[in-house]
């Protein structure tokens, strides 16, 4: 008890280098949860940017077909996964279409697209397609109905109630075939490559056209805990995949995310270092000049009979407190920062960035684990960081250290 | 009469070739328990190196030091930390005290190192002060006491932890004189009341007449040894 009362009274011996030092530690602490919070924010955006607007959580779709995108791989009958999907208590929401590459033409222009026929219904659920909605109406379930991205509709010059013909070619004759539909609604999710290649209509519709029966090239899904979309203990990856079916999270669908993913955690890593490495340096600093400045006194605890273990403690111990009390006030000075934040956002402007558009005001929320985690990588490095000088004043030579002060 | 120190064939130099300085040069004397005994000379007359020596604190070059019997040289480090944590008490010209514990705590501290339990140090701590008429004043830090205040507390840390012997390296020399001479006859009561002994050293001719025996130092070598049969009260 005694020496943990001296080691909390020296700290406060120079009350502006305890300051200067807490801040240092304290500062470091702020940055790295408010980076990694933005960090996490944005890869979170990214991601349901990625899954919320067309892709899904997870997806089924006939072996190989996410390969080319061969029409030719579909699932002809999907009723038996439809009703393992609809009695899945994990699975919020799942949504099928039909996927094929066609030509898409108006009066004045043709053009490449990937024309998805889609469940109105069950797509709204899935998808952010009726959201994306600028112009127009949804579909409602009537066949000549289609939706089209600004950027083709712009493209094609047409609006709401022109012309559009659909060039493509049956799936399995692979019989040319040419549909007349009207837009009736344009769409506009952010990215480019969606609003200038993609194109909607009914899935009973293209069914019909593309001559496939019940048939479709693609389930997707949502899940009640997005959190549990790549975990391989769900039921529809362990029950569902065959020779011909396969069944894949986000995370295997989109391999450059999850690898972009683990760049940005990696960053963070190397980023905190950093820092830490710098504030150690500081810690370090300031704990050897307070050594210097009492030589003497721990020269004559020594010569008392302190023993070298006992001196190394209490530089620990000094330590240690400098850690502490950065983390509370750092931790406090976040919390209140995180409140603001969490009201108001982070602002960067409009950005885009691997094909997701970012709000201009990014949500950060700071998680428990947060302020758990890293205070403890603090006052664990600022401890390590201290056991140098630690070591150097239980080395302190008495009759030496004496002699010169005096 | 049984020896607390005893030393032979003592040397220790400095430096080396021409630079070379033999502060302790074969110096050999034995001090029995209960005495009071000033080492004396002038300034680099090697009385810092001899109690260091004595202490532990430092290493001979050759020659023994045995104290209450153990050979000194012949212990590690810790073990020597403890010695001198039982045995040996240390007063220091200045600032012996650890600034920011008061004086009571000051007092505990070593006897916290020997383990003794809390209630037992808390009332030598009282036992102590009230020996070297600190009574009251406890509570305070080093820095509001005066400089013969802060040596009495000194005086109480080295006593607290029993010791075999108290080494004192010029303990007046930071006192004015009539404070040093009130620290010396402090010390020489506790010496003849509690049967303390006392080694200490200084080249104020006035503190040296209260000791009972002086030896004096000169370039290393013991130049006298002598009993002071009209040492003043
Ligand atoms: N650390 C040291 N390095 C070199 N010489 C020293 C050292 N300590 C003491 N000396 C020398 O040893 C001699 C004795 O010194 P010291 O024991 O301090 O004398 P005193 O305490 O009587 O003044 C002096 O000549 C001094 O210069
Ligand atoms: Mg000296």
């Amino acid at each position: 008890m005694l020496m943990i009362r001296q080691a909390w009274r020296n700290i406060f011996r120079n009350i502006r280098r305890t300051v200067l030092t807490c801040t240092l530690i304290a500062s470091s602490l702020i940055v790295i949860i408010l980076v990694d919070t933005l960090i996490n924010s944005m890869t979170g955006l990214m991601v349901k940017g990625i899954t919320e607007t067309i892709e899904g959580e997870a997806q089924i779709y006939h072996s190989g077909f996410r390969d080319q995108y061969d029409p030719e791989l579909y699932i002809s009958d999907p009723k038996s996964i439809i009703s393992k999907l609809d009695s899945d208590d994990e699975i919020k929401t799942y949504a099928s279409r039909v996927i094929v590459p066609s030509m898409i033409g108006s009066s004045y222009n043709s053009d490449g697209v990937v024309l998805y026929g889609v469940d109105a219904e069950k797509e709204s659920n899935t998808s952010r397609l009726q959201s994306a909605i600028i112009e127009g109406d949804y579909l409602s379930g009537s066949d000549r109905e289609l939706l089209l991205g600004r950027l083709i509709a712009e493209k094609l010059e047409v609006g709401i109630g022109d012309r559009i013909v659909i060039t493509s070619s049956e799936i399995n004759t692979n019989q040319m075939i040419q549909e007349l539909f009207r837009v009736s609604g344009i769409v506009q999710f952010g990215p480019k490559e969606l609003d200038e290649g993609f194109a909607f209509i009914n899935l009973s519709t293209a069914q019909r056209i593309f001559n496939i029966g019940e048939g479709v090239h693609q389930i997707a899904i949502r899940f009640n805990n997005p959190e549990l979309a790549n975990s391989p203990d769900l039921d529809i990856y362990k029950t569902l995949p065959s020779d011909t079916l396969e069944v894949k999270g986000w995370l295997a669908l989109q391999p450059g995310l999850g690898a972009m993913l683990e760049m940005t955690g990696l960053s963070t890593l190397i980023m905190g270092t950093i820092l830490f490495i710098l504030a150690s340096l500081g810690v370090v600093n300031s704990i050897f000049m307070s050594i210097y400045e009492r030589t003497y006194e721990l020269a004559v605890s020594k010569a008392i009979g302190t023993r070298p273990s006992g001196i190394a403690s209490l530089v620990l111990l000094e330590g240690l407190f400098l850690a502490l009390i950065s983390c509370f006030f750092g931790i406090i000075i976040t919390f209140i920062l995180g409140i603001f934040l969490q009201e108001s956002g982070l602002s960067l402007g409009v950005m885009e960035f691997s094909g997701v558009a970012f709000p201009d005001n990014i949500p950060v929320k700071l998680t428990l684990d947060q302020y758990v985690n890293f205070p403890f990588y603090v006052v664990l490095l600022t401890l390590v960081a201290a056991i140098y000088p630690a070591i150097f004043a239980a080395r302190i030579v008495p009759a030496q250290a004496v002699q010169k002060a005096l | 009469m049984s020896m607390v120190i005893e030393i032979e064939n003592l040397t220790r130099k400095y430096g080396k070739g021409i630079g070379e300085v033999v502060a302790i040069n074969e110096i050999s004397l034995n001090i029995e328990y209960g005495e009071f005994t000033a080492i004396i000379g002038p300034s680099g007359s090697g009385k810092s190196t001899l109690l260091n020596l004595i202490g532990g604190l430092d290493k001979s070059d050759s020659g023994s030091v045995l104290l209450a019997g153990r050979d000194i040289a012949k212990m590690s480090g810790s073990q020597m930390s403890d010695f001198r944590r039982d045995r040996i008490g240390f007063i220091f010209q200045a600032y012996n005290l650890i600034p920011v514990l008061s004086a009571e705590e000051n007092i505990e501290y070593i006897m916290l190192l020997q383990g003794i339990p809390s209630v037992k140090r808390k009332e030598r701590v009282q036992e102590m002060l009230f020996l070297v008429g600190l009574e009251g004043l406890g509570h305070r830090r080093p820095s509001e006491l005066s400089g013969g205040q802060q040596q009495r507390v000194a005086v109480a840390r080295a006593m607290a932890s029993k010791p075999e012997i108290i080494l004192a390296d010029e303990p007046t020399a930071n006192l004015d004189s009539k404070t040093g001479m009130a620290l010396l006859d402090m010390m020489r009561q506790l010496n003849e009341d509690q049967g303390v002994t006392f080694v200490f050293s200084t080249h104020d001719e006035m503190i040296m007449k209260r000791a009972r025996r002086l030896i004096h130092l000169r370039d290393g070598l013991v130049a006298l040894d002598e009993r002071n049969s009209n040492a003043t009260p």
